[in-house]
């Protein structure tokens, strides 16, 4: 039993970082009905901007977190620019394969500016962690689910309580209407792209802060590990990207410890599987499914 | 020479890879689950020629249609989802071929030497060419044997009836629906004939290549498989052929020269493809102008919806 509840607290705790990638890929799916694919390796570029820091000019942690979000940002706006702002509306496929190929792009960049395969990243805390009872948390752990609690308050706040957040989903629901609001939704869809990459880079520095260390194969890891967890939860739906990201999390955990590594992957994508052919839209997104069922028949 | 050999092999598979894609684009479905499929072949098919040692030709018939029937399997269940879930769905269902794959372990002794897939090792000394003292150019004209009758089939097909059928649902789903169209059949028949040429493909490379590993499998390869009949265009089946030529031929291999700059520089150039012409680069009307030109003008509805894509 305190194994089984222990594994669920890990599971919580990474799920938690899921949650927040899941977050990004949400706003920018929401806004523009369209998918990132290189939403993971341009969080990816962001950290080997921040190690690059940490190695060659010896940064203190808090400066590696401001550049790997910096970096994640100015990333996220030249992907923008190239793949969304650039094509034509209603070319959803192409904007996909456009920004499919920027990620080869930008795992060669990461290559060329640090040769090697594996570099340090700088952890949060120097004392490990909290114990509760027979529970060990580790400090990183704990770190993570406070900050995504608190992007999530953030998130909802801007999105409910101001008028950016009122613009922008105006452009969600019909991006024509909104032109007619005075809105304009090249814009809000800069902004929004601007926004998802900040939490994309927070959540870098997050998860690779507990794992101490960055590879180039991260940006691919990240694009799934958060597009699993968006579809788990729901299509464009936040309250379905923290329960997905949780959910994904848990289940990892749990397969991991119980049946073994080689069986964790397997698992999340044959859960995967089944809810989208079970219930397609995730397990919170219905409404949205027939909602949207016009505006994405296409991509 | 041979290097010129090998390119040409990898531009044949590669093309049937596209137009394993190109098919369920017709119907607008966007699936990542080809690469599934064309490890399917490839392992089926190599085990077959090496475990049973089994002639090619029906090594590659049986992968081909273990790749169909799975392909048909899939079929139903991807129904229910459309748009981005699919994608999803079949980028899951090509992981877990993938990981499968990666923990199938399956070797034998066959002639007091151990073959088969060896788990993380990957399957090694799928040697039937060489074995038989196929030289490179047999096994060139080989693959493109069936590049060209699989070309051959889906251009024909374009012509008739079903070309029509399978356009009609890519382009309004409801209006093909109330003209009678039977979407279930339409969806499975093309989801189950990509998995057949998938898995032709996936034959075909693993003989080439002499060795698979579940690497090669990925979401990179699945990504390229949808990639090309959209950068060529879905107005035409050669617009999937000068893809893969432009991309393996002048992309890949052209850049060599530049080393490490070349993936920025592949990546720039597609984008400006994509920029240039969001509908392919053989759109309707280039296949318009070419019949133009060659005085076969033949005004079907066909191309009209193409270029809204």
């Amino acid at each position: 039993m305190i194994d089984f509840i222990q594994t669920t607290l890990d599971g919580l705790s990474i799920g938690s970082a899921y949650a927040l990638i899941a977050l990004g890929f949400t706003l920018v799916f929401g806004v523009m009905r369209r998918i990132n694919l290189s939403y993971g390796p341009s969080i990816m570029l962001g950290a080997f901007a921040g190690t690059w820091a940490f190695v060659t000019l010896e940064a203190q942690p808090w400066l590696v977190a401001v550049v790997t979000i910096a970096g994640t940002v100015a990333v996220g706006m030249y992907v923008e620019r190239l793949c969304f702002w650039a094509i034509r509306k209603d070319a959803a496929i192409a904007s996909m394969v456009s920004s499919f190929v920027i990620w080869m792009q930008l795992e060669e960049v990461a290559t060329i500016l640090l040769p090697g395969r594996t570099y340090p990243y700088p952890e949060l805390f120097k004392f490990g962690g909290i114990d509760i009872g027979p529970y060990f948390l580790r400090m990183e752990h704990v770190t993570t689910l406070a900050v995504a609690m608190f992007m999530l308050v953030v998130l909802r706040l801007l999105l409910y309580r101001t008028r950016f957040g009122l613009a922008l989903r105006a452009v969600s629901e019909s991006s024509e209407a909104a032109v007619y609001m005075g809105i304009s939704p090249v814009r809000i869809t800069f902004w929004a792209f601007v926004f998802a990459s900040f939490i994309g880079g927070v959540a870098g520095y997050l998860l690779l802060a507990a794992d101490q260390q960055v590879t180039p194969y991260f940006g691919l890891w990240a694009t799934f590990k958060g597009l699993i967890a968006m579809m788990l939860g729901g299509l464009g739906s936040i309250p379905g990207a923290i329960v997905g990201g949780l959910l994904l999390g848990v289940i990892e955990a749990h397969t991991q410890w119980y049946l073994g590594n080689a069986v964790k992957d397997l698992t999340a994508y044959l859960v995967l599987f089944l809810v989208l052919v079970l219930r397609p839209g995730g397990l919170l997104g219905q409404g949205i499914v027939e909602r949207h069922a016009q505006a994405f028949r296409r991509i | 020479m041979a290097f010129y050999f090998g390119l040409l092999q990898t531009i044949g598979i590669h093309t049937l890879l596209g137009l394993s894609a190109y098919i369920l684009l017709l119907t607008g479905q966007l699936s990542l689950a080809q690469v599934g499929f064309f490890a399917i072949g490839a392992y089926v098919s190599g085990i077959l020629t090496v475990i049973f040692e089994y002639h090619i030709v029906p090594g590659l018939f049986l992968g081909a249609l273990v790749g169909g029937l799975f392909a048909f399997l899939v079929g139903f269940p991807a129904l229910r989802v459309k748009g981005l879930m699919l994608v999803v769905a079949t980028i899951a269902f090509s992981e877990i071929v993938r990981l499968f794959f990666f923990n199938l372990n399956w070797r034998v002794s066959v002639n007091g030497v151990e073959v088969g897939p060896d788990s993380t090792q990957g399957f090694r000394e799928i040697r039937f060419y060489a074995a038989n003292g196929w030289d490179t150019l047999d096994v060139v004209l080989f693959v493109w044997l069936f590049v060209v009758i699989v070309m051959a089939l889906l251009w024909w097909l374009d012509r008739v009836r079903v070309g029509a059928t399978l356009r009609a649902v890519g382009a309004d789903e409801l209006a093909a629906q109330s003209s009678g169209v039977n979407i279930v059949a339409v969806k499975v028949s093309a989801m189950t004939g990509g998995g057949i040429i998938a898995g032709l493909a996936g034959g075909l490379y693993a003989h080439s290549a002499t060795y698979v590993d579940h690497l090669t499998f990925s979401v990179l390869l699945a990504t390229f498989a949808v990639a090309y009949p959209i950068l060529g265009g879905l107005s035409s089946v050669f617009g999937t052929l000068i893809a893969v030529i432009f991309v393996q031929g002048v992309l890949i291999e052209g850049m060599r020269f530049l080393g490490d700059w070349r993936n920025i520089l592949f990546g720039l150039l597609i984008i400006i493809a994509m920029n240039v012409r969001p509908a392919g680069l053989i759109d309707g009307k280039v296949v318009l102008r070419i019949r133009e030109a060659l005085g076969t003008g033949k005004k079907s509805g066909g191309e009209g919806h193409a270029e809204t894509r």
